[in-house]
């Protein structure tokens, strides 16, 4: 293994991510300086069963992770012993697909005896900001809201993490999912949502903002999504037409409200000033607009990383693989695989 | 010519070389409360570390792809991949199967591996074994004891089960091995399950006739479609 305490000028680390229905490979310099970032998506393989299928996705991320690594080597214009470091996703995630990602990362480390370094899953979301920002400072929170995850996380300095607040039921992203499958549009909902409710009002209709008022930072949508469901259902019942537009632009304004009252929240309980947003629905124009014009005071600084970084990438894999690293951080070969 | 072969199909992960037909080294570790995952690199640099041989003097990768357990077979094949991409190696996938056969291949005869499937199932194919060349007469497939020994029962001669299924099929049908004369005849070795050593030999010989697979491509042999595209091609 290298001395990490010598000066190295230019660290390149290869990103590794295939936690879900997407196998990724990038190539940063120095946690920053992206060179590549490859993204096989399997979504196509999945639409029709209307969600991830594990078993599937186990097998699309054997098909392509040699081919999306080359890829992305080429991208960058590198060989593979270019590559100083090797990042990769244990975790959290569906087992079958992070053994593809890790059992390759950790072959290729072991035979270039190169560092190896684990980065949670929700970790790279959160570095994801560095790729764009180049100045971020700790101490910092993080909202990491996903088909996935809904988490609140105080970082204080690299490598430590206090989640704060987490959902206690569904992800925010899954409660787009699973409005937009009930109105008969595949998966992901995400997009699809943001888009109908361009033209909706967003105050035609009052969800409920549940936990909004508790005294932790934790996170409900389970109850926001029956009540969407059971509200479009009930006017078709009474023979109303649903104007869908108004109903997903008032649904996704709840959401939203949660999500910023939350974080603002935290943000003052903890006297934090600086906010990183992360996670595919993080890449939601209107959560960013909001968060951005309608702080609370001047004095929040409000990061968010490049769409395509929101989703799940291996860029932000190779960023906090970088940070991790610095700080002297690295894995040995057991490193194992966890789901939750 | 070294070669690395890896068998992570079975609960037993085994790995070895070989070298110019020869079998150097060949490690097998049954640690039920690890996995294959956490094993795999720890046992292969204590191997290399044992028999002296560095991972720069790999010449060949020849790898397991199954049948046999599904997340087994990605992490060696994972594992196979990212080593013959870093060491720039050949990788040869082999047959389990095939692998069986070519331990027996000096049984002349009908010859038939196993590996057990799910749901009282095995896995198995079907070879006419005559001077050490293997004649596929019925390829892979997946069937009841039923089926299989109907199907045996076609071909005239001596007739050979062995393999990784053979154990647990002599005592789901309840066939007692020595009760009558038969034409069957049932091998069943219990040190004989993982099969790396001849997967390394295998290998060696095809990457000697330049029959490599592409490892951009190579997958695990499944049989089968998943479970969820079988339900949704019967709707």
């Amino acid at each position: 293994m290298e001395n990490l305490n010598t000066k190295i000028e230019e660290i390149i680390i290869l990103g590794i991510e295939t936690s879900c229905d997407e196998t990724s490979v990038a190539v940063v310099k120095n946690g920053k300086y992206l060179l590549s970032n490859i993204i096989a998506s399997q979504m196509k393989f999945h639409q029709k069963y209307g969600g991830v299928v594990p078993e599937i996705a186990s097998r699309k991320h054997m098909e392509f992770i040699m081919i999306t690594c080359k890829e992305a080597l080429n991208k960058a214009g590198l060989k593979i012993n270019d590559i100083d470091a090797i990042a990769v996703v244990p975790g959290p995630g569906l087992k079958g697909s992070l053994l593809v990602g890790l059992s390759f990362a950790k072959a290729i480390a072991f035979a270039l005896k190169k560092p190896l370094i684990g980065v949670n899953h929700i970790e790279g979301h959160i570095y994801a900001n560095f790729l764009n920002q180049h100045n971020i400072k700790a101490p910092f929170i993080s909202l990491i809201v996903s088909g996935g995850h809904t988490s609140l996380i105080l970082v204080n300095r690299v490598g430590e993490y206090e989640v704060i607040g987490r959902t206690r039921d569904d992800a925010a992203g899954e409660v787009f999912d699973k409005i937009a499958k009930y109105l008969g549009y595949h998966y992901p909902g995400g997009p699809i949502i943001e888009k109908l409710a361009e033209t909706g009002k967003s105050d035609a209709i009052d969800f409920p903002r549940p936990l909004l008022n508790s005294k932790d930072f934790d996170f409900s949508f389970s109850g926001l999504k029956t009540s969407v469901i059971y509200f479009i259902m009930k006017e078709r019942d009474n023979g109303n037409q649903v104007h869908i537009n108004d109903v997903c632009a008032s649904f996704q304004k709840a959401i939203i409200d949660i999500l910023k009252y939350k974080t603002f929240a935290a943000a003052r309980y903890y006297n934090i000033s600086t906010i990183l947003l992360g996670g595919g629905v993080a890449a939601n124009e209107k959560l960013r607009r909001e968060f951005i014009e309608n702080k609370p005071n001047e004095n929040y600084k409000i990061c968010y990383p490049p769409k395509e970084l929101c989703t799940d990438n291996a860029a932000m894999v190779a960023s906090a693989g970088y940070f991790k690293m610095k700080q002297g951080i690295t894995d040995s070969y057991n490193l194992e695989v966890f789901t939750k | 010519m070294n070669v690395l072969g890896i068998d992570t199909a079975t609960r037993v992960l085994n790995l070895a070389i070989v070298n110019n037909s020869e079998i150097v080294v060949d490690y097998k570790l049954n640690l039920s409360e690890k996995t294959h995952s956490a094993t795999i690199l720890p046992a292969l640099d204590g191997m290399l570390n044992l028999v002296g041989i560095e991972l720069k003097d790999i010449n060949g990768i020849a790898v397991s792809i199954g049948p046999g357990s599904f997340t087994g077979l990605r992490i060696g094949l994972a594992t196979a991949k990212g080593l013959a991409f870093a060491l720039s190696t050949p990788i040869v996938g082999v047959n389990s199967l095939e692998s069986y056969a070519y331990r027996w291949l000096s049984l002349s005869g009908i010859l038939c591996p196993l590996i057990e499937a799910r749901k009282g199932e095995y896995y198995f194919i079907v070879y006419y074994s005559e001077k050490n060349q293997l004649n596929v007469i019925k390829e892979y497939q997946c069937a009841g004891w039923d089926r299989i020994s109907q199907e045996l029962l076609k071909h005239k001669g001596n007739i050979f089960v062995f393999g990784e299924g053979v154990s647990s099929l002599l005592v789901n049908e309840k066939i007692k091995q020595y009760k009558k004369p038969t034409r069957i005849n049932f091998i069943a070795n219990k040190q004989g399950i993982a099969n790396a050593a001849q997967i390394a030999l295998l290998g060696e010989k095809k990457i000697l006739n330049q029959q490599v697979d592409d490892l951009d491509r190579l997958s695990p042999f499944y049989i089968s479609k998943s479970a969820a595209e079988i339900v949704k091609e019967k709707n």
